[in-house]
């Protein structure tokens, strides 16, 4: 099973990047976390993950960053509050936005993954 | 000093660090004078006048069943009573202290109540000791001495850089800080990272680490937190000043929560939280009293060892 591309995946997920650091479009996970629970992220086991969320809260970015995700995006919401944005400058996470549902986001990005 | 009272500027943060470390056991007085129900207040005035003593507790087969006072013993003398029996006029509701509590919950307990002295009980209620301010006075000197002590012996460093010196950070937390909240733990994982943790490790500690700080955000009035790295451990310890968790073991099951609303508009609350950092720690404690405080303690080895998962 291949790595996902995070660049395909913004493109596929029709993401506008809100922050992405130097040499981004390289990034690659191999899974994606789908949660609207801090805690759930806390305990999530997977490695190279992409987090799906519609929480907007810094709390997001800065737990993304303790469990080693290596991308966020934020579903079903077309703007981040800019303390969000900050935390996502600070901590070197990559975070998108985008208007789709979470179940529209996760089929989408469970289609790229079937990808030979 | 009838009181000691929770120091709570950043200067003292090293202070109340001290006082975490410490027990009640490690500071209360061993030596007891404790008088039995059949006792007359003439006798307890005697035991109090050649010790030395303002209170003497009232036993009966070990456990305290009153606390007879200066203040008792002058109201029995002002009316003629001291023949009686202490029983008649000791006072029969008594705050004790468990000896495996934190010394700050004895501060805590001394800044809430008037009592000037607590009876100390073991696990079976049974009288072991009293601690009063002046224990912890002495304890606090003691304590700060040793580690002055300590520093001196290392070269009067706590530590910068490199991957086996010490690294001691201490922090104070304020409830519903959740704009700073993270912010210690995500310096832990920068330290690990800089001391090339491997990463499995690394995420364990973060995810304690973070756990327990935002616990202290969320549930707590404020308390501190400290992060303490030698050569083979992290050791993440969360201290608050209350309200305290009235059963530890339902806290400590996973999906128990009494997040309100608006912590769980933030995305906590679920309920996971002491269960999850316990699962990632190598060694676990938290001790609690309600309206004390709370002390949750997690090590975290940092040598490469099979994980074993703490259930």
């Amino acid at each position: 099973m291949g790595g996902m591309n995070i660049k395909r995946l913004a493109e596929d997920l029709g993401a506008t990047p809100l922050y992405v650091p130097a040499g981004w479009e390289h990034l690659e996970v191999d899974s994606v976390f789908a949660s609207d629970l801090i805690s759930d992220i806390l305990v999530s086991e997977g490695e190279d993950q992409l987090l799906l969320t519609s929480l907007t809260s810094a709390q997001v970015v800065r737990t993304a960053a303790l469990v080693g995700i290596v991308a966020v995006f934020l579903v079903y919401r077309r703007h981040a509050p800019p303390e969000l944005v900050a935390a996502a400058r600070d901590q070197e996470i990559p975070l998108f936005c985008s208007a789709i549902t979470k179940f529209e986001a996760c089929v989408r990005a469970g289609r790229l993954k079937d990808l030979p | 000093m009838s009181e000691v009272p929770l120091p709570l500027d950043e200067s003292s943060l090293r202070i109340q660090e001290l006082a975490y470390g410490l027990k009640v056991r490690d500071v209360m007085t061993r030596k007891i004078f404790a008088v039995t129900r059949q006792c007359t207040m003439r006798e307890v005035q005697t035991i109090m006048k050649n010790n030395g003593l303002t209170g003497v507790p009232v036993v009966d087969e070990g456990h305290v069943v009153g606390m007879v006072s200066m203040h008792d013993i002058m109201n029995a003398f002002e009316h003629g009573h001291l023949q009686d029996g202490v029983a008649k006029h000791m006072s029969a509701s008594v705050q004790t202290l468990s000896d495996e509590v934190p010394m700050t919950f004895a501060m805590s307990a001394f800044s809430r109540y008037s009592y000037r002295r607590f009876p100390v009980v073991d696990k079976k209620n049974k009288l072991v000791g009293m601690i009063t301010p002046r224990n912890i006075n002495m304890a606090l000197i003691r304590e700060l001495s040793r580690q002055l002590n300590e520093m001196e012996e290392h070269g009067g460093t706590s530590g910068q850089g490199g991957a086996s010196t010490i690294y001691h950070r201490v922090y104070r937390l304020d409830r519903y800080d959740f704009e700073h909240g993270g912010d210690a733990s995500a310096a832990l994982k920068r330290e690990l990272k800089q001391r090339n943790t491997s990463p499995k490790i690394m995420r364990r500690a973060a995810i304690a680490s973070y756990e327990l700080e935002i616990n202290i955000v969320a549930h707590s009035h404020g308390g501190s937190f400290t992060h303490f790295i030698d050569g083979n451990r992290v050791r993440i310890t969360a201290n608050d000043f209350g309200p305290g968790i009235p059963d530890v073991d339902k806290a400590m099951s996973e999906g128990f929560s009494t997040a309100n609303d608006w912590i769980r508009s933030q995305g906590f609350g679920a309920g996971m939280g002491l269960p999850n950092a316990r699962r990632v720690s190598d060694e676990f404690e938290i001790q609690s009293g309600v309206e004390m405080g709370t002390m949750v303690k997690s090590i975290i080895y940092l040598t490469e060892e099979p994980q074993h998962e703490n259930k």
